[in-house]
C-alpha cells in the first residue's frame, strides 16, 4: 500500500481483526472517514477476508484413502548403513588418524629402518647368494596411511553420515 | 499433550494397520488442501498427500506426541509438497497436464464470481509459502502457532507473513479492479 503509512497499514489490519482498544478504534475511524485512500484499502481488505474465509476445503479423489492404504506396504526400504553406525565408523576412522598423527608427531617413526633379506629363512635354504637389504621409510608409509584414512573419513562422512542424514530430513524434516 | 487420536495411533503401532484408514479419512481434506496450495495441481497434490500419509505411517513411532497428530502430519504434508514443487520446477510440463489444468481453470473461471476471480489472481502473485500461510490462516482451523509448526517457521515470522500477505492481496485486488474499471 503505497499511499498509506506503515502505522496506518497496521491499524487497518488491527481494525479488521477487532484488535484496537475503544479509544484507538474511535481515533482510527475518524482518520478513516477523512481518507478515501484508507477507505479503499479497507474495502479491499474486507473483500479479501470475506472471500478467503468462505473458500471451501479442497477434497481429494474418492479412492484416496484406499490408495494410501495400498501404498503402506510398498514403502521403499532404505539401503546402506544406518546413520548411527555411520557416525560410529567415522569416529573410529578419525581416532585411527588421530593416533597415527600423534605417534608420528612424537617421533616414533623417525628412525629409518631396512628389511634385511639375508636374515630370512628363505635365503639360507633356497638362495645361496647374499641378498641386498631394502630400505624402508616408515614415516612415509604412515603418512600415506594417514592420507588414505582421511580420504576414507571423507567418504564415510559423505556416504554413511551426511547422505542418510539429508535423506532422513527430506523424508520427514521433523 | 493429550490428543484423542493418540489411542488410534497406539493401536496402529500395535499392528492394527486398518485403523490408519480412519486417520487418513479424518485428515485427507486438510492434507490435500495444504498440498494443493503449494503445488497448484490436483494430481500432484494428491500424489504428494498420499506420499505424506505413507511416510507418516512408517514414522508413527517417532511421533513424539508433544503436539497434535494433525500438526505433525500436516508438517510432513507441507515438506513433501515443497519437495515435489522443487522437482516440478526442474521438469518440463507435459502436454497432457497442461490440457487438464487449462480445462480446470476454464471451468473454474466460469464458476467463480468476479471478486473471487480477482482474489485468485492476486493470490497467484504470492509465493507458495505465503499462499499456504494465508490460506491456513483463513481456514480458521489453525492457530498461528500451529501454522508455524506446520511450516517450520517462527510464530512471529508467520504473523509477519500473514500481515504482509493480507496487505499485498488487498493491494493487488485494488490494482486489478482499477485495471478492470479502465477497460470497461
Amino acid at each position: 500500500m503505497k499511499n498509506i503509512s506503515k502505522q496506518q497499514e497496521d491499524n487497518l489490519i488491527a481494525y479488521l481483526d477487532d484488535a484496537l482498544s475503544p479509544s484507538e478504534k474511535e481515533h482510527f475511524e475518524q482518520e478513516l472517514s477523512a481518507s478515501p485512500v484508507l477507505q479503499q484499502q479497507l474495502a479491499a481488505l474486507q473483500n479479501v477476508t470475506r472471500v478467503l474465509k468462505n473458500t471451501p476445503l479442497e477434497h481429494p479423489s474418492k479412492n484416496f484413502t484406499q490408495r494410501v492404504m495400498n501404498g503402506l506396504n510398498q514403502y521403499p526400504v532404505r539401503s546402506g548403513l544406518p546413520l548411527k553406525n555411520g557416525i560410529l565408523l567415522l569416529i573410529g576412522v578419525m581416532i585411527a588418524v588421530g593416533i597415527a598423527s600423534f605417534l608420528l608427531a612424537a617421533g616414533v617413526f623417525d628412525a629409518s629402518g631396512s628389511i634385511d633379506l639375508n636374515n630370512m629363512v628363505l635365503q639360507n635354504k633356497y638362495i645361496p647368494e647374499s641378498l641386498p637389504s631394502i630400505p624402508v621409510n616408515t614415516k612415509l608409509i604412515i603418512n600415506i596411511i594417514i592420507m588414505l584414512n582421511i580420504a576414507l573419513a571423507f567418504l564415510v562422512l559423505d556416504r554413511a553420515v551426511l547422505k542418510p542424514w539429508f535423506e532422513r530430513r527430506t523424508r520427514m524434516n521433523l | 499433550m493429550t490428543d484423542p487420536e493418540f489411542e488410534l495411533i497406539d493401536r496402529i503401532i500395535a499392528g492394527n494397520q486398518t485403523v490408519y484408514a480412519e486417520l487418513v479419512d479424518r485428515h485427507k481434506s486438510y492434507a490435500f488442501t495444504i498440498a494443493y496450495k503449494v503445488l497448484e495441481n490436483r494430481s500432484d497434490a494428491e500424489e504428494a498427500a498420499q506420499d505424506a500419509f505413507v511416510k507418516a505411517y512408517h514414522h508413527l513411532k517417532s511421533f513424539k506426541r508433544d503436539a497434535k497428530f494433525s500438526t505433525w502430519l500436516y508438517r510432513i504434508v507441507f515438506n513433501t509438497a515443497v519437495s515435489y514443487k522443487r522437482k516440478q520446477k526442474v521438469k518440463f510440463q507435459d502436454i497432457e497436464t497442461t490440457v487438464v489444468e487449462y480445462g480446470q481453470e476454464a471451468e473454474g473461471i466460469l464458476e467463480r464470481s468476479d471478486k473471487k476471480k480477482y482474489i485468485q489472481q492476486a493470490m497467484n502473485k504470492l509465493n507458495e509459502v505465503d499462499k499456504l500461510v494465508i490460506s491456513l490462516f483463513y481456514l480458521e482451523e489453525f492457530s498461528l502457532e500451529e501454522i508455524a509448526e506446520i511450516t517450520g517457521m517462527l510464530v512471529n515470522t508467520v504473523k509477519v507473513r500473514v500481515h504482509r500477505a493480507r496487505l499485498r492481496l488487498a493491494d493487488e485486488l485494488t490494482i486489478l479492479l482499477k485495471k478492470e474499471a479502465l477497460t470497461l
